[in-house]
């Protein structure tokens, strides 16, 4: 395969499990947010 | 294929069974908390995490690696192999500085250090990316004990891939990080034994020290006896200004965290520690023994090349180390060294099984999903974790198996454009959330356009290794500079209660004026005396937390006593001139650093454990999402 695909490929799957996280850690924050929800 | 005789086959199953059953006979202790199961309960004297630090920084890969740079460059392929002196400094600054913090990762240490929504993503981001990360190691690794077993016994590599991985969790699961550091001092043991028979043995088998480097002479190959051996300032293939950058990176990197990519481990390891102390001599000792191990192979390879100097192919060179011990040494020690390479394996998985585990359980699971779950769920959770990123790593390392290389390399790169974010975090107190993210998220972009884009299209010309570092961190600080200026700094709240607990080096000046004006600590003890002796040796804590000359010679002569233990012992072993004074300065400048700081760090250590049981009482709650008294 060209250097420079596999490499996108696999960047990519780093950036989206990175993403899936900041997604995870948005989605905590804002239900904390919310009146009633927990805060820090 | 290698010919294993009835004895080596007694060996390398008498070295499994030791190792596997050593660190799972911890089974009991590990199950008992959250803690047990990812440090040990924070209880560990500075030997165990030190050679555990050595262990997961002699990784399945490593031989062949340095094998090649040993192959290719003689003996200045040492200075690439220097990357892990980042310890060297990281062991008097970062690590004190982490170990304070008491927090399990680096992505919680951020939230420590930063707050609010950018601390949040920060943390969520760096989760993500390290268990990707640890699956992506663990296949990697697994690729290449695959290799080994087929160049050992002819198997399909995916039988290497998955076997030995396989026989490594069963403990990693069970005992969590109390197996993990039981075994890395087992297997470091095993592992440093194997690498200095072998590398005698090769010595001796190339005709001694002598005949090595006459052979080496006769070719006209002498240069590369020398470390030194630079192509030019600019030019060649070994400049300067290459050797001058991977210093750069390797030894300023210590004072940040995160500038290696072993750091996200290495963390684990001080956490474990059971003192500010104990992790700090870990770490040192760690660092120190990894360099001692790469000059003891530089040795051993060099009298490889001695005897095939000839091979063009690095596939065919990188296996010079594996080489050198199945084709040379005797029946039953076969069996001892294939016991070493599965000891290097072992713990190199175990090590990231456990690390990939704990990201997802603490920094994701816990704190996101599930922040009341109790200790016994959360062990479960770990063991779960586990397990779905020992099966993730087997599709890895077997898609991936073309792609790795690169892989390597993009990941390199990534860590150059956020190699100084990294410092920053740790040494300015106006850095923040914000822009820590926006320079990593930016690296992305900048990465592909720098090493790929803009040379496919003639924009720029292929650029040398250490003019792409240099040039992404610029671009990088283009982007984090003004994001982090642009956006506000923390609340003073939180970097006062950050500074008040891990006392952190370089620029805090207002957030230390105000910790001084709440009263929560003293107007730097040590400075403002009108006299005190060259080099003090007795301290009271509040002396001792700040930043004063005795940690600063051990930061200085730190790096040199590194160096010159590594290529001290190479050039002992091939009896070139230096290498007894290297050896014997390398030991007078450790006993140095230890007469000079060791009463400091005692001092810290006993003023920390004094405050840890309440700061790990506040990190718990924060964890849970609970406020805190006086918060």
């Amino acid at each position: 395969m060209e250097r420079g695909l596999v490499t996108l490929i696999g960047m990519s799957i780093a950036y989206v499990a990175s993403f899936l996280g900041l997604g995870l850690a948005w989605w905590s924050w804002r239900r904390r947010q919310r009146p009633g929800g927990d805060d820090v | 294929m290698v010919n294993f005789t009835t004895l080596d086959v007694f060996w390398a199953v008498a070295f499994l069974l030791l190792m596997v059953g050593g660190a799972f006979f911890f089974y009991r202790l590990a199950r008992r908390s959250e803690s047990d199961f990812f440090l040990a309960g924070r209880r560990l004297p500075w030997w165990l995490p030190a050679s555990s630090v050595f262990s997961t920084h002699t990784a399945t890969d490593t031989p062949m690696w340095v094998t090649g740079v040993i192959y290719a460059h003689g003996l200045r392929g040492l200075w690439y192999t220097f990357f892990s002196a980042w310890t060297a400094i990281g062991a008097f600054v970062s690590a004190r500085i982490f170990r304070r913090s008491l927090a399990y990762t680096q992505a919680e240490w951020q939230t420590q250090r930063f707050g609010g929504l950018g601390a949040e993503l920060l943390r969520g981001w760096m989760a993500g990316w390290q268990v990707f990360m640890n699956m992506f190691i663990l296949g990697w690794v697994g690729i290449a004990m695959g290799k080994v077993c087929a160049l050992a016994f002819g198997w399909p590599v995916w039988v290497g891939l998955v076997l030995p991985s396989m026989i490594t969790a069963v403990y990693t699961l069970a005992a969590g990080y109390w197996g993990v550091v039981m075994g890395d001092f087992l297997q470091g043991i095993v592992a440093i034994f194997a690498i200095v028979l072998v590398s005698l043995v090769g010595l001796s088998a190339a005709g001694g020290p002598t005949g090595v480097t006459e052979r080496i002479v006769e070719i006209g190959q002498q240069w590369r006896l020398d470390v030194f051996a630079f192509t030019g300032w600019v030019d060649g293939d070994f400049p300067i200004v290459w050797w001058l950058t991977m210093l750069v990176i390797a030894v300023i990197g210590g004072f940040g965290m995160g500038t290696s990519i072993d750091w996200y481990v290495e963390a684990q390891r001080i956490q474990s520690a059971k003192s500010v102390r104990d992790a700090t001599y870990g770490l040192w000792a760690g660092g120190a023994v990894t360099l001692i191990r790469n000059g003891f192979w530089a040795a051993g390879i060099l009298a490889f090349f001695s005897m095939l100097p000839g091979i063009a192919n690095a596939a065919d060179y990188e296996l010079g180390w594996f080489r050198l011990g199945f084709e040379l040494l005797p029946a039953g020690l076969v069996g001892v060294f294939f016991g070493a390479i599965l000891a290097i394996h072992l713990s190199t998985i175990s090590s990231h099984l456990n690390l990939g585990a704990l990201y997802f359980t603490r920094d994701l699971y816990q704190r996101y999903l599930k922040p009341d779950a109790s200790e016994k769920r959360l062990v479960w959770v770990g063991r779960a974790s586990t397990f779905v990123l020992l099966v993730g790593s087997f599709f890895y390392g077997l898609m991936m198996e073309e792609i790795t290389r690169w892989l390597i390399f993009a990941l390199w790169l990534m860590m150059a454009g956020i190699w100084l974010p990294n410092i920053l975090q740790v040494v300015w107190w106006r850095f923040n959330a914000w822009g820590y993210l926006a320079g990593w998220m930016a690296n992305l972009g900048v990465s592909w356009l720098v090493v790929w884009v803009l040379p496919a299209f003639g924009v720029i010309p292929k650029l040398p290794d250490h003019l792409q570092f240099w040039l992404l961190l610029a671009l990088g600080a283009l982007v984090f500079v003004p994001v982090t200026l642009l956006t506000k700094p923390e609340k003073m709240d939180r970097l006062v209660r950050y500074y008040v607990m891990t006392r952190p080096i370089g620029w805090w000046g207002p957030v230390h004026r105000d910790a001084v004006q709440r009263g929560l600590i003293e107007e730097a003890p040590a400075m403002k005396e009108k006299s005190r002796p060259l080099i003090r040796r007795t301290w009271t804590p509040e002396q001792a937390d700040d930043w004063t000359r005795e940690d600063w010679i051990a930061v200085i002569l730190s790096p040199l006593v590194f160096a010159a233990l590594m290529i001290g012992v190479t050039k002992l072993l091939l009896l070139q001139p230096g290498g007894l004074w290297l050896v014997l300065g390398a030991v007078v400048g450790t006993a140095a650093i230890y007469w000079v700081i060791d009463p400091k760090l005692r001092a810290v250590s006993t003023e920390y454990e004094a405050k840890q049981a309440r700061y790990v009482e506040q990190l718990e709650k924060r964890l849970r999402w609970q406020k805190e008294e006086g918060s």
